[in-house]
């Protein structure tokens, strides 16, 4: 347990600073139950369950001030799709195309969400959730009406450049019956830089709605990022959530969702690529609250080096939700002896006719594919590169989306097959 | 090009090769016959330098250098091309990826320049032709999936593409029904040349019908018991192998008639 003093001055000292939706009465009763919340449970610690292999000293020994806005100091690749972007965590309005009556800002959007915010929480959030919810100032919206589509893909890029920042970000993706999207969330910072990104996407899945969504993390070598995706699912909705990890110093992700109504599909695809010394926790929960819903998560992890992972992924069956299948794999390479992976796999199977399997694995690469590729002549340094990018490369696979998968593709080549992207 | 002097060889502590003496010349075709067990492909094995398979004794020169000094990826820059018995599915990586690598390692290892992307392409579809492969295996996942003659054919394109001087075949035939082993059969005559020797490792006379060897050569355990030209093969396929001496087969003939 931590106690108050040892929550530094940036957790809740920010009197001075003008809030988002301060004269907003019910987002202030949210706040004021959150700061309350967090007031009782503090930041996490190893000696709590769900931390107790993810070492929060490093960020906890820095200090961070509210993030300011300031206009965008990197320069983005062109893209055709329209794209957010967000400095610091503020939107920057005229970096950004693709406002509309379906994607707006959290701060334009306060009474739009007010039924929704905070809907998919976990019912004991853990102190960066309480905090996110207390200090929450900006994120994007997107709200699709009965049958809207969102053609194409929405890109919503987090640039953080300022040095000892912390950002509280919301996202919400609302929609309503048939309705369908697909968002790329990316979260990128200037290497070098300590930060602290503490960012929540709530997804309201409605009726049939077809959700695609991604968060790639490519943060700064030495920043934090705790984040969550919490997901709600109404009757035959699919929804997919792809949840990359390459960089960061520390990284926090929980990955949760309800289904709350039958037939719904839920399919959780992860990928980390750790260096270094980084460190990156996993947090997974498929609640199969009702019968007929089907779950399909594929985790793997990649570590070299210093790096630490951790996995724990929970799928919970509830009493009379029959007719559940749900599948749950995390692979994990490790590729130094320094390396270290936590696989928690956690099956909590209440009612009696369901179809629930899980594997895990930990391993280095294989001999004979090894040998086979270097009896053709290939190097063993290419001969690793190769066999690493093709296991954490079927992760990418998984994506539907041409244009995205290609682009990961790449960005993974660039991570992993150094010298020979041109293969790929 | 190839001379194997008295090489002894172990498995897990198990002496597998008991003293092989094996000389090959460029152009020629060796055929390498024997009973199950009797230590043909860890011959192909050691040559290519599979890891696992411990050299006790003896040498191997190729090409004037000592071949087991060399990495196998050095051995395959140097011309050494291993058809492996069973090849390895490779999830995640193309054939065009996996022989573009491969080619392109070759040329680094020899100082040449990489392939040109648009040479690369004409080349494979080219080799792919040759055995008969559709173009799109090419951007499929290396074997994944393919059925055992394809994964054959695969073998021989690769073969094809990385041009070695010594190709060592390790049961290319085994699993191929006949319309498959004529056509892996036709790859491999298509790439016969005065430069380039091969070494098929066998158990069946079957593929020496299709591609004739110069000499053919029985193991019994771990040791080259006979040698002759291809009728050498065809003997063998009428009376088994029990009518080599040496063999566990001849062995166990002895010991029933006894």
């Amino acid at each position: 347990m931590i106690t108050a003093n040892e929550n530094q001055s940036w957790v809740t000292a920010h009197a001075d600073v003008a809030l988002t939706g301060a004269n907003v009465a019910w987002l202030n009763h949210q706040r004021q139950s959150a700061l309350a919340q967090f007031e009782s449970v503090g930041l996490p610690g190893v000696r709590d369950e769900d931390w107790r292999y993810t070492n929060l000293r490093a960020l906890k020994s820095n200090d961070y001030a509210l993030s300011a806005s300031s206009p965008l100091s990197i320069e983005l690749a062109e893209t055709a799709n329209p794209r957010l972007v967000f400095v610091d965590g503020h939107l920057d309005a005229n970096a950004s195309t693709g406002l509309s009556d379906s994607v707006t800002s959290l701060k334009e959007s306060l009474e739009l969400v007010e039924a929704y915010f905070g809907s998919t929480l976990p019912k004991e959030p853990h102190g960066f959730t309480s905090l996110n919810t207390a200090y929450a100032h900006d994120g994007y919206v997107v709200h699709l009406k009965p049958g809207k589509i969102l053609d194409g893909v929405l890109e919503v890029v987090f640039v953080s450049q300022s040095a000892d920042a912390v950002s509280h970000t919301r996202n919400l993706i609302i929609t309503e019956a048939n309705t369908q999207c697909t968002i790329v969330e990316r979260h990128i910072g200037a290497h070098g830089t300590v930060y602290l990104n503490n960012v929540i996407t709530e997804i309201i899945a409605g009726e049939n709605a077809h959700i695609d969504h991604y968060k790639i993390q490519q943060e700064s070598d030495d920043a934090f990022h705790m984040g969550g995706v919490f997901i709600n699912q109404a009757k035959g909705s699919q929804v997919k959530n792809h949840n990359i990890a390459l960089s960061g110093l520390v990284t926090r992700n929980d990955v949760y969702t309800d289904m709350l109504g039958e037939g719904a599909h839920m399919e959780m695809n992860g990928l980390v690529v750790g260096q270094g010394r980084q460190h990156i926790d996993n947090h997974t929960e498929v609640n199969h609250a009702v019968p007929n819903c089907t779950s399909d998560e594929y985790y793997k992890t990649v570590l070299d080096d210093h790096s630490r992972s951790v996995f724990r992924g929970r799928i919970i069956v509830a009493k009379d939700a029959q007719l559940t299948n749900a599948d749950q794999q995390n692979n994990n390479l490790l590729l130094s002896k320094d390396a270290e992976a936590d696989c928690k796999p956690q099956l909590e199977i209440y009612a009696d006719d369901v179809k629930c399997s899980h594997g895990a694995t930990m391993g280095q690469l294989d001999p004979v594919s090894l040998f086979y590729l270097k009896s053709r002549g290939i190097n063993a340094e290419a001969a690793n590169a190769l066999l690493t990018f093709a296991f954490a490369n079927e992760v990418i696979e998984r994506i539907n989306v041409d244009s995205v998968r290609q682009e990961l593709t790449q960005i993974l080549a660039g991570e992993l097959l150094s010298g020979l992207e041109e293969l790929v | 090009m190839l001379k194997v002097k008295n090489l002894h060889a172990t498995v897990g502590g198990k002496s597998i090769l008991n003293g092989i003496d094996l000389e090959v010349k460029p152009g020629e075709i060796h055929a390498i016959m024997g009973p199950n067990g009797s230590g043909k492909s860890t011959l192909a094995n050691v040559l290519a330098g599979r890891d696992g398979y411990e050299v006790t004794q003896g040498s191997v020169e190729y090409l004037g250098k000592d071949l087991l000094q060399l990495e196998p990826e050095e051995r395959a820059c140097e011309g050494i091309f291993l058809a492996f018995q069973y090849p390895v599915e490779i999830p995640g990586v193309s054939n065009m990826a996996m022989l573009k690598a491969a080619m392109n390692s070759m040329r680094k290892y020899h100082g040449e320049d990489e392939v040109k992307a648009g040479e690369f392409l004409k080349l494979i579809r080219q080799k792919a032709d040759l055995v008969e492969m559709k173009h799109e295996f090419l951007k499929r996942a290396v074997n994944e999936g393919f059925s055992g003659g394809e994964k054959k054919r695969n073998e021989i394109l690769q073969m094809a593409m990385l041009e070695p001087k010594l190709a060592l075949l390790d049961e290319t035939d085994s699993g191929l029904d006949i319309d498959a082993l004529k056509i892996v059969s036709n790859g491999v005559n298509a790439l016969r040349s005065p430069e380039r020797a091969m070494v098929l490792v066998t158990h069946y006379q079957r593929l020496l019908d299709y591609i004739v060897p110069d000499y053919v050569h029985v193991l019994a355990n771990g040791k080259i018991v006979k040698s002759g030209d291809k009728s050498l093969a065809l003997e063998l396929e009428a009376k088994g192998y029990s009518w080599i001496d040496g063999t566990d087969d001849a062995a166990a003939a002895v010991q029933q008639a006894s």
